[in-house]
């Protein structure tokens, strides 16, 4: 039987991830329909510098791709097209917009995984290590690093990261290369600085919650009866502190990875040319490119949605207690 | 023994010439390496070049498939896909274009007279495309709008004729580059299936067309073509010389400019205030080249800008006052010179006679500009001698300057101009606004409580949403067919915003795209005298042309710096390592 009601509670969750998505679909494809804003708009100066009439290329352009018709008409045909798996034509890079994002979540998706494992797994350890040396050099030394982290720019750090590492110490390319085999050293190599520049900041927040949260644990009673009982140091800190301080930072990790996933990783796409989504999605929105900024709204959501979702069900795991009705 | 030595030095001199000189006499330069072009500012948006009006676009479509015609550093036509210069009929009606035999598509069939007319005729004029640019290849006949009419005459020649003269058109067919018949016919009418179509999103019918051709586009990251070795003009030569030639988008200036320090691209632009710290560089050649683009600060003439900016002696003492100097040497750090008119001085329109030069020299006089406004009544005298502007009603003068963001150089202009205005007694209230909106809600205009979509010029009653008194804004001007500017100047240009009207201009812009125009001295004298009255009557304050700084890896040959630098790309080539 097992934890039956966490299997019902996974399945209400999803229901309603996918009726919040529709509602967050619905909302975004309306509010970008009646904005001023069309995507013909940086063609009118153009248009008009050569003596064109720009009303006229305006309306033929909107013809073009649909976006004439009534916005309900444009609505069910877009839904329409969702169902059989079609999420439209992106007029800002004439391409499929499933295409486009197939091309590119992959490069949003490695970065973002690799800066979240690289600043959880840092963060967490230097958090430990402060708490426990509190008030040593150590811990002086942390704290002032950990504040800088989180004060630092990441457009600013990224560029002087390029500066020192890649311009005056030739050790890495300055900007990222795509044709690099994704399985490879050299792509391992290529992520190094834009994961230590998106990282950074949730390294150093990870090492002040894990801090907060080891300090307010060590001093509570449990802690002293294991002590008491006799138990190594190791086996109090890492079994029961740290277990303990584990779920708020879960909860911390975990609404990152959502932020990030929410276009968080621009400005470092943006620094080291990596086109990942976040640099597609902003893209689309300048550009007036509905499809793709629908289609990426629409996947982000879901990410969040899910990422809540195993958020939750890591409670149950992390302290047994926990139970969803 | 010797005699058989003697020939065989001569054989292999003989052979070294051969593989060292192509007939043409140029010499014949060995294939290698990628030329990474490192550059910012946005990614084409198809390759479909018919679809689109963006320079990116056309700039990558470019390298795979010639136009007719280019243009050298001096502004001379080079011959492309022409077989000979176009021949323009004495009245200047008829234009015969004859291109070259020796032209393929992909399929190895010959690109005929036929594509030029089909492209023109059945997708460039048509209604079910909407081609961005069908307006130059219109023209007014009696009232009414109509298209030039394109005619085959055999297979490498056709015409173009007109009904009215306009000596510049030339330069629109000198652009002029096909679609093959043969695949475009599957996709007439269907503006949708079009736009999709995997041969012309993907380049597939290029042929022999250009130096490259199409290997891959990965979305706002690079664009990549291949040495195309059947290009019509390398072939004799073994060019183009780079296996490849990649555009690698950069968001990103500082990292562009650090990827060109540490060797990973080949060329990029560098900005003004890097300049210095490039030419120091033993492995980056950096040139400095004129361009087209200028900055200018219209003055609004409609009835939401300040009433004084209608009187052509309250510009003048504006103009008077803002100081170009400033802008050239301390903004863009010298890479700039002075403008007084849309014509270049690269242009063969260029001209100084006459021109009123505000901004510089005797022209740059904050006091004369002070006291003109105290002679108009826009400005006051005090007890001790000063003058301050004021409005009519002696209430202060406070102006809006209006420009987009993303800039730096464009937002120093305009506090250095509220800086200049501001020893007049003008206050200036600045607006930093997104390109979008300054275009919708200052430059579209529309006449109050009218039915009219708003446009850049809905006549001289409209008005814009937002109110406003200076935008200051680039644009670019056509050295060659600078008549093209009509569009900002004359009463109903569509780009005149600003609301200026003068009958003089208006009749000068008409003269010099009319059958007086035909002989270029006659041309001269009519530009030279628009030049001298939009100097004068300062409907806009051309404020500077910049120059840009392109910087190249030390072993680049072959290039040619100048305004067209570009023009003999496919001949440019590594150095042998030494």
């Amino acid at each position: 039987m097992g934890k039956s009601w966490l299997r019902d509670y996974i399945i209400k969750r999803l229901i309603y991830a996918v009726i919040i998505a529709f509602g967050i679909l619905t909302i975004t494809f309306i509010l970008l329909r009646v904005g001023p804003n069309s995507p013909a708009d940086k063609y009118l100066a153009n248009i008009a510098a050569h003596g064109g009439d720009p009303a006229q290329v305006q309306a033929a352009i909107e013809a073009r791709y649909g976006l004439d018709k009534p916005i309900y008409v444009q609505y069910f045909e877009y839904m329409g097209n969702l169902f059989r798996g079609n999420l439209g034509w992106s007029f800002s890079t004439s391409m499929p917009v499933i295409e486009l994002i197939k091309t590119h979540w992959i490069y949003s998706f490695q970065l973002i995984l690799l800066a979240s494992i690289f600043a959880a797994i840092l963060g967490t350890l230097i958090g430990i290590y402060s708490a426990v040396r509190q008030y040593t050099k150590a811990d002086y030394a942390f704290t002032f690093l950990s504040f800088m982290g989180i004060s630092i720019p990441t457009f600013w750090l990224g560029i002087m990261l390029i500066l020192v590492f890649s311009v005056k110490l030739g050790i890495f390319n300055v900007y990222y290369d795509t044709t690099l085999p994704l399985f490879s050293l050299e792509n391992l190599k290529a992520l190094v600085l834009p994961v230590i520049t998106l990282g950074t900041g949730m390294l150093a927040g990870y090492v002040r919650y894990t801090r907060s949260n080891m300090l307010d644990n060590l001093k509570k009673a449990f802690v002293t009866t294991a002590r008491a009982k006799g138990l190594p140091e190791r086996t109090v800190i890492g079994k029961h502190v740290f277990r303990n301080a584990l779920l708020p930072l879960v909860t911390i990790v975990m609404f990152d990875l959502g932020s990030i996933v929410f276009g968080g990783a621009y400005l470092t796409e943006y620094v080291f040319g990596i086109p990942g989504l976040g640099q597609i999605s902003f893209n689309a929105v300048f550009a007036n490119d509905y499809p793709v900024v629908v289609a990426v709204t629409l996947i982000s959501t879901f990410v969040v949605l899910l990422v809540n979702l195993a958020t939750d069900v890591s409670y149950t795991y992390l302290d047994p207690r926990i139970r969803y009705g | 023994m010797k005699k058989f030595g003697f020939l065989l030095a001569m054989a292999l001199v003989l052979v070294t010439l051969i593989t060292g000189c192509s007939g043409s006499g140029i010499k014949q330069q060995s294939v290698k390496g990628d030329f990474i072009e490192g550059a910012s500012g946005g990614d084409a948006e198809t390759l479909n070049w018919i679809l689109v009006t963006d320079v990116t676009s056309n700039g990558y479509v470019g390298n795979t498939i010639d136009s007719l015609a280019t243009y050298d550093n001096q502004l001379n036509v080079q011959l492309r896909c022409l077989a000979r210069d176009v021949e323009v009929s004495p009245d200047g009606l008829v234009y015969t274009v004859t291109i070259r035999d020796d032209l393929k598509w992909s399929d190895g069939s010959q690109v005929t007279a036929e594509d030029y007319v089909y492209t023109l005729k059945n997708l460039m004029f048509s209604d079910w495309l909407n081609y961005p640019y069908k307006s130059d290849w219109q023209e007014q006949v009696d009232g009414k709008t109509v298209l030039v009419t394109p005619q085959v005459v055999n297979d490498t020649t056709f015409t173009i004729t007109r009904q009215t003269v306009y000596p510049e058109f030339i330069y629109n067919i000198y652009n002029l580059t096909p679609y093959p018949k043969y695949i475009a016919t599957q996709y007439e009418g269907n503006v949708e299936a079009f736009t999709q179509a995997p041969e012309f999103n993907n380049l597939t019918y290029t042929g022999n067309l250009g130096p490259y051709k199409f290997k891959e586009w990965s979305r706002n990251d690079r664009f990549v073509v291949e040495r195309n070795p059947d290009y019509y003009l390398g072939k004799d030569i073994g060019a183009p010389y780079f296996n490849q030639y990649i555009i690698k988008l950069f968001g990103d200036p500082a990292t562009r400019q650090a990827a060109l320090e540490a060797g990973d691209i080949t060329s990029t632009v560098i900005e003004p205030a890097e300049v210095n710290r490039f030419r120091s560089m033993p492995d980056i050649k950096v040139y400095t080249v004129p361009s087209t683009a200028y900055t200018l600060l219209t003055y609004n003439q409609r009835n939401n800008g300040w009433d004084g900016l209608k009187d052509k002696r309250v510009r003048q003492a504006l103009s008077m006052a803002i100081n170009k100097q400033t802008i050239s040497q301390a903004i863009l750090l010298g890479f700039a010179e002075p403008a007084y008119s849309f014509i270049p001085a690269t242009s063969p329109w260029y001209t100084e006679e006459g021109v009123s030069k505000y901004g510089v020299g005797d022209l740059y006089d904050p006091q004369k500009a002070a006291e003109i406004l105290l002679e108009v009544g826009y400005a006051v005298k005090g007890n001790d001698g000063s003058i301050k502007a004021i409005n009519k009603d002696g209430t202060p003068v406070h102006l809006i300057l209006a420009t987009n963001t993303g800039s730096k150089p464009t937002e120093d202009m305009a506090f250095s101009v509220r800086k200049d205005l501001s020893q007049l007694g003008i206050e200036v209230e600045i607006k930093l606004v997104p390109w979008d909106t300054l275009l919708t809600q200052y430059m579209e205009n529309k006449v109050p409580g009218s039915k009219q979509q708003p446009a850049d010029n809905n006549g001289a009653e409209a008005v814009s949403q937002e109110p406003w008194d200076f935008i200051l804004l680039g644009f670019s001007s056509n050295p060659l067919a600078p008549s093209g500017s009509n569009v900002f100047f004359v009463t109903t240009g569509g780009l005149n915003f600003f609301g200026y009207s003068s009958p003089q201009v208006d009749e000068l812009f008409q003269r010099v795209r009319s059958k007086e125009a035909l002989d270029k001295s006659g041309r001269q004298q009519i530009y030279a005298e628009m030049s001298r009255v939009l100097s004068d009557e300062q409907p806009v304050d051309f404020l500077v042309f910049s120059r840009r700084n392109i910087g190249f890896q030390k072993n680049v040959m072959g290039i040619e710096p100048g305004i067209s630098m570009g023009y003999n790309f496919y001949k440019w080539y590594f150095a042998p390592a030494q």
